[in-house]
């Protein structure tokens, strides 16, 4: 493909198509930004005048929205800890131990990927439904867990895969019992990929839409489905400085993301450092 | 004797540590399992029993029978349709974007991924606001178009099929760019150069090697934004009008307003169904494309 269409026209034909395609992607998330800072909040752009008032309406007295964000990161918390017990104990089963019938659980696993969150919500609605408890934030926070815990399972498989499990096998062969290896070894080198997990988990609750609007009630309305709501029936301008407000929110774990992995990637090559120092020494020893 | 010992001795503790993992291992497994086939399989299970069931618990196909009559049908109709083109034109400007994409330097290529990437951890819900921000009568493209005084401009970019695809379109973008620059960059470039050097022109290295290699990564990769497509409900609901309405938005009709869950379930197990369906196709490409890489190989 380098061979083809080498001259310069076609060149600068892609590059420009491929920014206009970069736009397209990045455009619906800057003018959300701008607009929030906006004095017409409603549909117009570039803005003529600038202010914060829609960031205090979300604070005013009767705004639905401090309680649709604490609901929100309330049910985030609790299926980002549901998500970390399945995830650690699922990952270290596939990765660490002989299971039987191990595609078979990792097909499970994968399900609630694929197959149509709104198919998901339907039943979840189908199950909770009959035992009244339609509007419980427990309710809605188990059925985030079924969506969040594979993201974590397949983030914490990745984080037990790229271990050395030689290092292990070292603590081991020098006498460490199984808790010590876990807590001294383990746990410190998968711990940037268990935030991670973490992080990811709590988005994807934080976020989810389908299963909250099927199991709200009136008095359990999380953010996004607030959001979908003044976005229907009552018009509120604050919900374009919630929207920024989700917009920072994202970017900031995605940044928090990358700087632990950055720190971790940093923390397991310290600790081979000594191994790869032995294989500059004895050049013709044996390439793992 | 002797040798009797030592030659089972080693055996056996290898036996009995295996078995240990075995047991850890499913007792690790245990929680992944026991959580998604109460929460996940059993509810999805018991969508599938409501759909065959009638109003005094007998058996009966009727809920099927309505989901694929009437105006029901025509919803999954408009939902396939919608998806279909979705699926095309993420396809297109994904296999543009990727392509660029490969032949940046690192740097650039590297921050036009984060550009790629960053807006899919962003609420679908936010970014199909922005949308509806940017194509409102007074919204940006509208006011630029107007102000470079296209003819017909401000258009109606909202309320409208265009919107909805153009809403999907842009949900779908990231996974088809995802997935198609790991193809592309799995391309061997020795293929490539082999076929230059024995005088293929441009045009026939591109469509003789180059798109039968990256082939099956399009064909699953459409196939993808097709399936999500599908199920997709925030977006259409709110970018399109009446004539948009799709599966998933019936779906949560007939729960949230008329109490109709044998209806809802019905379609639910459909638009399972659907998605089953092509999830064995996109199998049935990666095998094909599997074996087609070794064949070039060899």
């Amino acid at each position: 493909m380098m061979e083809l269409r080498k001259s310069l026209a076609g060149r600068i034909a892609l590059t420009a198509v491929a920014t206009v395609i970069l736009l397209f992607l990045a455009l619906p998330i800057v003018v959300i930004l701008v607009t929030s800072f906006s004095n017409n909040a409603f549909a117009s752009f570039p803005p003529e005048t600038w202010t914060l008032n829609w960031y205090k309406a979300l604070f005013a007295d009767g705004s639905k929205w401090p309680a649709a964000l604490s609901l929100s990161a309330l049910i985030a918390a609790l299926s980002t800890v549901f998500s970390l017990i399945i995830g650690v104990t699922a990952a270290t089963a596939l990765v660490r131990s002989e299971l039987p019938l191990r595609s078979a659980v990792f097909a499970l696993v994968l399900g609630p990927l694929v197959i149509p969150q709104i198919v998901t919500a339907l039943g979840l609605f189908l199950f909770f439904e009959p035992a009244a408890m339609l509007g419980s934030p427990i309710a809605i926070a188990l059925g985030h867990t079924v969506l969040a815990s594979p993201i974590a399972v397949l983030i914490l498989i990745a984080t037990l895969r790229g271990i050395d499990e030689r290092l292990e096998d070292a603590a081991a062969s020098m006498g460490a019992g199984r808790l010590t290896i876990a807590r001294k070894i383990t746990f410190p080198l998968a711990a940037p990929g268990m935030i991670a997990a973490a992080i990811f988990s709590f988005i994807t609750s934080f976020d989810e839409f389908y299963i909250s609007q099927f199991l709200s009630s009136v008095d359990t309305v999380t953010l996004p489905v607030q959001v979908y709501n003044s976005l229907t029936f009552e018009i509120d301008p604050s919900v374009t400085a919630v929207s920024a407000i989700l917009i920072a929110f994202a970017i900031l774990a995605l940044g928090l993301v990358a700087l632990v992995r950055w720190i971790g990637s940093g923390r397991q090559e310290s600790l081979l450092s000594v191994e790869n120092t032995v294989g500059v020494a004895n050049p013709g020893g044996e390439a793992v | 004797m002797a040798a009797t010992l030592t030659a089972g001795a080693p055996a056996r503790p290898r036996k009995r540590l295996a078995s240990r993992r075995t047991r850890v291992g499913i007792l690790y497994a245990l929680p992944v399992v026991v959580y998604l086939l109460v929460l996940f399989v059993y509810p999805i299970f018991s969508t599938l029993l409501l759909s065959l069931k009638d109003a005094d618990g007998s058996f009966t196909l009727h809920w099927y029978a309505d989901a694929l009559t009437g105006v029901n049908l025509s919803v999954l109709l408009t939902t396939l349709r919608i998806s279909a083109e979705t699926a095309v034109l993420s396809l297109v400007f994904g296999f543009v974007l990727a392509q660029a994409i490969t032949r940046l330097k690192p740097i650039l290529a590297g921050l036009a991924m984060l550009v790629v990437v960053v807006p899919h951890f962003v609420s679908a819900l936010v970014r199909t606001y922005g949308w509806i921000i940017m194509l409102g009568d007074k919204g940006l493209v509208n006011e630029t178009l107007t102000s470079m005084s296209v003819p017909g401009a401000p258009f109606q970019l909202l309320y409208n099929e265009l919107g909805v695809v153009i809403g999907t379109t842009s949900m779908m973008l990231p996974y088809t760019v995802l997935l198609l620059y790991g193809v592309m960059r799995g391309v061997d470039r020795r293929l490539l150069a082999a076929a230059s050097s024995m005088g293929a022109g441009k045009v026939t290295i591109f469509r003789r090697i180059y798109l039968p290699l990256v082939a099956p990564g399009l064909a699953s990769a459409g196939l993808l934004s097709f399936i999500l497509s599908l199920g997709y409900y925030i977006t259409p609901a709110l970018m399109g009008g009446p004539d948009q309405t799709m599966i998933a938005t019936l779906i949560n009709q007939q729960v949230t307003k008329e109490n109709q869950w044998n209806g809802a379930a019905a379609q639910g197990v459909i638009l399972l169904v659907l998605t089953l369906a092509g999830l064995l196709l996109v199998k049935v490409v990666t095998s094909l494309g599997a074996s087609r890489k070794k064949r070039s190989a060899t």
